[in-house]
């Protein structure tokens, strides 16, 4: 009897202390979105994070793009939400004027490595006019255009520099009959950002110098037009392309529907696994060979203002923006362009055409303005616009108006 | 015969009924009434505390909006479409269960599963059949050389088409077991009395078997009509009103409005104008119906 | 004698096999295409039977996904349903038969004119309600919504069947010495049987698929019922129809099961409450 009390207590107490170690712990809520679902990654580098750190607890919870700034909104105003979160330099504007981002400058000037990170990529994470630093910058990229080097080779093409060079080969490379498009077209979700960078590189800019809304200029009506005559008039691109998102547009690419495909370096070993040499890699075409543009935009890490646990969520935040973990993600099999000087100059990226074409493109990239209505324009108006256009139910000038008065508008 | 309320009792139908009330008043008419608080704001999702009075504006704002009657339109085609084609599939299945043959009893259990099927299942297996380039329906239709190619019908003008579809496919077997039921409880002896007046096999159905049942097919279209407009899972899931807007629906309108345009007030506003459209819907029906002889059908006696 | 068998042939069976196609072909389709390997599934013209089944589709799901918490949640939402409404409904449908009292029929049809509100009229005051109470993103919101949506159509079928067992019975039971209470549950109750079947598995049916409050209601992961889970699968594993189906099937067999147990008391109850004899 005596041997058993005392066994029981000792048991007891190893459990008070493991209770009490364990609420130690402070758990931080981390969301996040994956291109790719079934890679484990990021699941790694929370587990070693978590190993390194026995005093935070970092949970994960991955959404799909499409609704991550729906439910990101909803779960927020719901007083629940995450701590932090994987972001978008698209929804800056809105969630900044809503008072809930927490500025991480103070943070940031603790941070040893603060100074690896690319300098002028800091300005992804400020809202103009304002002082502050409201996300940490991650992973980048600008878009290119995949091309299958086989197809253009067989049909004598070289690879196209100019919109009339692109629009030819489109035309040359549709085959209907054998389910063959010029191009993957991108009407769905998330395919703003493609329109974009076809759109700036044709000439057109969402603002000017002043920071004046000029989507919606007649340039960029004429630029408009050209993108959605890809598939009106010329029907180079898939029936389906209205609502055609990334899982769809990389589908078709890869099951050889489609000769070209606007996109970025996350999907870039994806692509050389699948046809190897067969895939190359083009600027994004431009109106004017002599201004070239693309669009490019920034993925961070940002600290919500409603956490509990501000602290422990820029340490993590902050140790994915940290040279092993930063290497680790952008070798992974989504990984982008690292934001870290470290990284980014090793032979990996420098030998690696994608990367080159990517950083080139940072040269002259254009991002979204961190305006209050681009979140809006971003998760719902462009989308919705750019069907009707694309249905015809509405002009290319309607479809900027109303992009454009979203953006100054907002929610 | 009731038996009497003595004093004890007189508090007894207030205590069976009472968590009911306490229910339907806590999430039923206290948020209906909020929500026709809110329907007189403009206020965001984002920033609620800047919520503003704005009276009728939202009301006008919706009915003026080409968009909001778009809705109407595709709601009505939603609705009608929906109905009739479950109610005439119903029928055949109904009149197919209603004869005697071995197995019957877990056929009719079999016809069940459709309804009994999430929204969202029933969306991802359309989703699937329906694929531009790999899905089912292409191909059988291809093969029964109605069409010449696969198309991508959830990516058209006419997705509602699709979506009608998979909700025919879903409601169908309801209205089959609920028609089969009545039919179940018509007298034998009238059919043979129509068969010795000479009625063919459709005369006794006309005849004998349509007015008997006539309560029942009101019953359950009032109800499908209520449900199928209310019903916004599928057309949520498979398309989310799209492309553009051309399969949106008012629930969807308004669910979209309010958590992606994030105009909670008038997100409100609609949907109150689609309850006050549905109540006057199902007047009108019940007026229709009733003029037909069938006699006042309360909602109790119901 | 013949050409009864043939007239049997088209006009019987015939009719049946194309009626269960109709109604099962989905599901079949669905749990066809979860056993093929994409390289089976993206060809052109389509594959109908797989050549090589394989479950890797439903281990990889296992595994990796979080479906066995989402069937949890369903199953504890519906239980607490089925318990809550079971009893209020009971209760008030009682009431409606066996009492009578002024403004009984306007009530009842009170119950019955909040069937006609959609969903997306109430969702987001209830939104605020709950996040007023604390209990956004718990399971206790959805049992508490559930339960009062799935109250009137409840009420308004027992109600009926309370009403076609014959008032004398009662009388009798009285006559006999019962209490009130002994009265329902050794006379009313048993004879109600198929309708209180009927009635749960509304209940069952109704909580188990529903999808507006369950997505709106909760942010986290662990919290997620079944058709919402399956929602953001849907959204993140899009064009792995290998996957998904697997997932659909995963989530189809809960139901499918409770339903075959059931559907013969279901269809007797539905129907006796439907049509008034």
């Amino acid at each position: 009897m005596r041997k058993s009390s005392v066994a029981l207590t000792v048991v007891a107490l190893v459990l008070f202390l493991l209770a009490s170690t364990a609420a130690a712990k402070t758990r931080v809520t981390y969301w996040l979105w994956l291109d790719d679902p079934t890679d484990t990654t990021v699941q790694e580098l929370v587990e070693e994070f978590n190993r390194l750190h026995p005093d935070i607890e970092v949970v994960t919870e991955t959404i799909p793009l499409a609704n991550y700034y729906d439910q990101l909104l909803m779960a927020i105003s719901g007083g629940g939400g995450p701590d932090a979160a994987r972001f978008k330099d698209w929804w800056l504007g809105a969630f900044y004027d809503a008072d809930l981002l927490e500025d991480l400058s103070p943070y940031i000037a603790n941070w040893p490595g603060a100074d690896d990170v690319v300098p002028n990529l800091w300005n992804t994470g400020m809202i103009p006019g304002v002082d502050g630093i409201f996300m940490l910058p991650h992973q980048y990229i600008t878009f290119y255009l995949y091309y299958r080097a086989d197809w253009f080779a067989e049909a004598g093409l070289n690879p196209p520099r100019t919109f009339d060079e692109f629009l030819e080969a489109a035309l040359k490379l549709t085959d209907p009959a054998n389910n063959r498009y010029g191009f993957g077209l991108r009407g769905g979700a998330g395919g703003q950002d493609q329109w974009l960078a076809f759109m700036v590189a044709g000439g057109a800019r969402i603002v000017d110098e002043a920071g004046n809304i000029v989507i919606n200029s007649p340039k960029a009506v004429e630029v408009n037009q050209w993108y959605i005559d890809l598939y009106r008039k010329h029907q180079v691109a898939p029936p389906s392309a209205p609502t055609d998102a990334y899982a769809q547009v990389v589908g078709a690419f890869q099951a050889g529907n489609t000769a070209m495909m606007a996109h970025h370096v996350g999907s870039s070993v994806m692509m050389t696994d699948v046809f190897g040499d067969n895939v190359g890699v083009l600027p994004i075409p431009a109106a004017d060979p002599e201004n070239p543009a693309t669009m490019g935009t920034m993925s961070g890490n940002v600290v919500f203002s409603t956490s509990d646990v501000k602290d422990a969520a820029f340490k993590f935040i902050s140790w994915l923006s940290e040279h092993e973990a930063m290497d680790k993600w952008s070798k992974s099999r989504q990984g982008q362009l690292p934001v870290l000087q470290s990284v980014a100059e090793q032979d990996y990226y420098t030998q690696n055409e994608f990367f080159r074409v990517s950083l080139e493109g940072g040269n002259y990239a254009i991002v979204w303005p961190p305006l209050p209505g681009t979140g809006y324009v971003a998760s719902y108006v462009w989308q919705n616009t750019m069907q009707r256009a694309l249905l015809g139910e509405i002009t290319s000038q309607q479809m900027l108006d109303e992009i454009a008065k979203a953006l100054r508008e907002g929610n | 015969m009731l038996r009497h309320l003595n004093e004890k009792e007189r508090f007894t139908p207030f205590l069976l009924l009472g968590p009911a009330l306490l229910l339907m008043l806590l999430i039923v008419a206290y948020p209906l009434f909020q929500a026709l608080r809110l329907s007189l704001f403009d206020a965001s999702l984002l920033r609620p505390d800047r919520a503003r009075f704005v009276g009728l504006t939202n009301y006008l704002n919706v009915l003026r909006d080409p968009l909001f009657l778009r809705s109407l339109l595709n709601s009505t085609i939603w609705v009608v479409g929906c109905v009739t084609l479950q109610f005439t599939i119903g029928m055949l299945g109904a009149l197919l269960l209603n004869r005697e043959f071995p197995g019957r009893g877990l056929v009719r259990g079999l016809s069940l599963i459709p309804w009994a099927t999430s929204g969202v299942l029933v969306s991802l297996m359309w989703t699937w059949m329906l694929d531009g380039n790999y899905g089912v329906i292409n191909d059988i239709l291809v093969r029964l050389g109605l069409i010449s190619q696969y198309r991508p019908w959830l990516a058209l003008p006419i997705s509602l088409g699709g979506v009608i579809a998979a909700n025919v496919w879903q409601g169908a077997p309801f209205f089959a077991v609920m028609l089969l039921a009545a039919m179940q409880s018509v007298p034998q002896e009238l059919y043979e009395a129509a068969r010795i007046d000479g009625a063919g096999r459709f005369q006794q159905f006309r005849s004998v078997t349509i007015p008997l049942i006539m309560p029942t097919i009101v019953i359950t279209t009032m109800l499908r009509i209520v449900w199928t407009a209310n019903y916004m899972d599928l057309v949520f899931v498979m398309t989310g009103g799209g492309p553009g807007n051309a399969s949106i629906i008012l629930p969807v309108l308004s669910y979209i409005t309010a958590y992606k345009k994030l105009k909670v007030g008038e997100a409100t506003a609609m949907a109150v104008l689609q309850a006050i459209l549905l109540i006057i819907t199902l007047f009108v029906y019940l007026r229709l119906v009733n003029r037909k002889g069938e006699g006042g059908l309360s909602l109790y006696e119901v | 004698m013949r050409y009864k068998r043939v007239k049997e042939f088209l006009f019987l069976w015939i009719p049946i096999v194309l009626w269960l196609t109709f109604v099962l072909f989905p599901y079949v389709w669905m749990f066809l295409t979860s056993l093929k390997e994409p390289s089976e599934l993206y060809t052109s013209p389509i594959q109908y039977l797989p050549k090589k089944p394989t479950f890797a589709g439903y281990k990889l799901l296992m595994e990796t996904t979080k479906f066995p918490q989402f069937i949890l949640n369903s199953l504890l939402v519906v239980g607490g349903t089925l318990l809550v409404t079971g009893t209020v409904s009971t209760a008030a449908a009682y009431c409606f038969s066996r009492f009578d009292f002024r403004g009984k029929g306007k009530l009842f049809g009170m119950f019955l004119v909040t069937q006609m509100f959609p969903s997306v009229l109430l969702v987001f005051s209830l939104f605020l309600i709950m996040r007023t109470l604390g209990l956004l993103n718990t399971r206790l919101a959805l049992i508490v919504a559930h339960s009062t949506f799935a109250l009137p159509f409840t009420t308004w079928l027992l109600t009926g069947f309370f009403n076609s067992i014959p008032k004398s019975l009662d009388e009798a039971a009285t006559i006999d010495g019962a209490t009130r209470w002994q009265t329902f549950w050794y006379v009313l109750a048993p004879l109600s049987a198929p309708g209180v079947v009927a009635a749960l598995t509304y209940v069952f049916i109704y909580s188990w698929n529903e999808f507006i409050y369950a997505l709106t209601f909760t942010s986290s992961i662990d919290m997620r019922t079944v058709p919402v889970g399956l929602n953001t699968f849907m959204g993140e594993y899009i064009i792995r129809w290998d996957l998904l189906t697997a997932g659909g099937v995963i989530t189809a067999i809960p139901i499918v099961i409770f339903f075959m147990l059931v559907q013969r008391r279901l269809v007797q109850g539905l129907t006796a409450g439907a049509v008034k004899g």
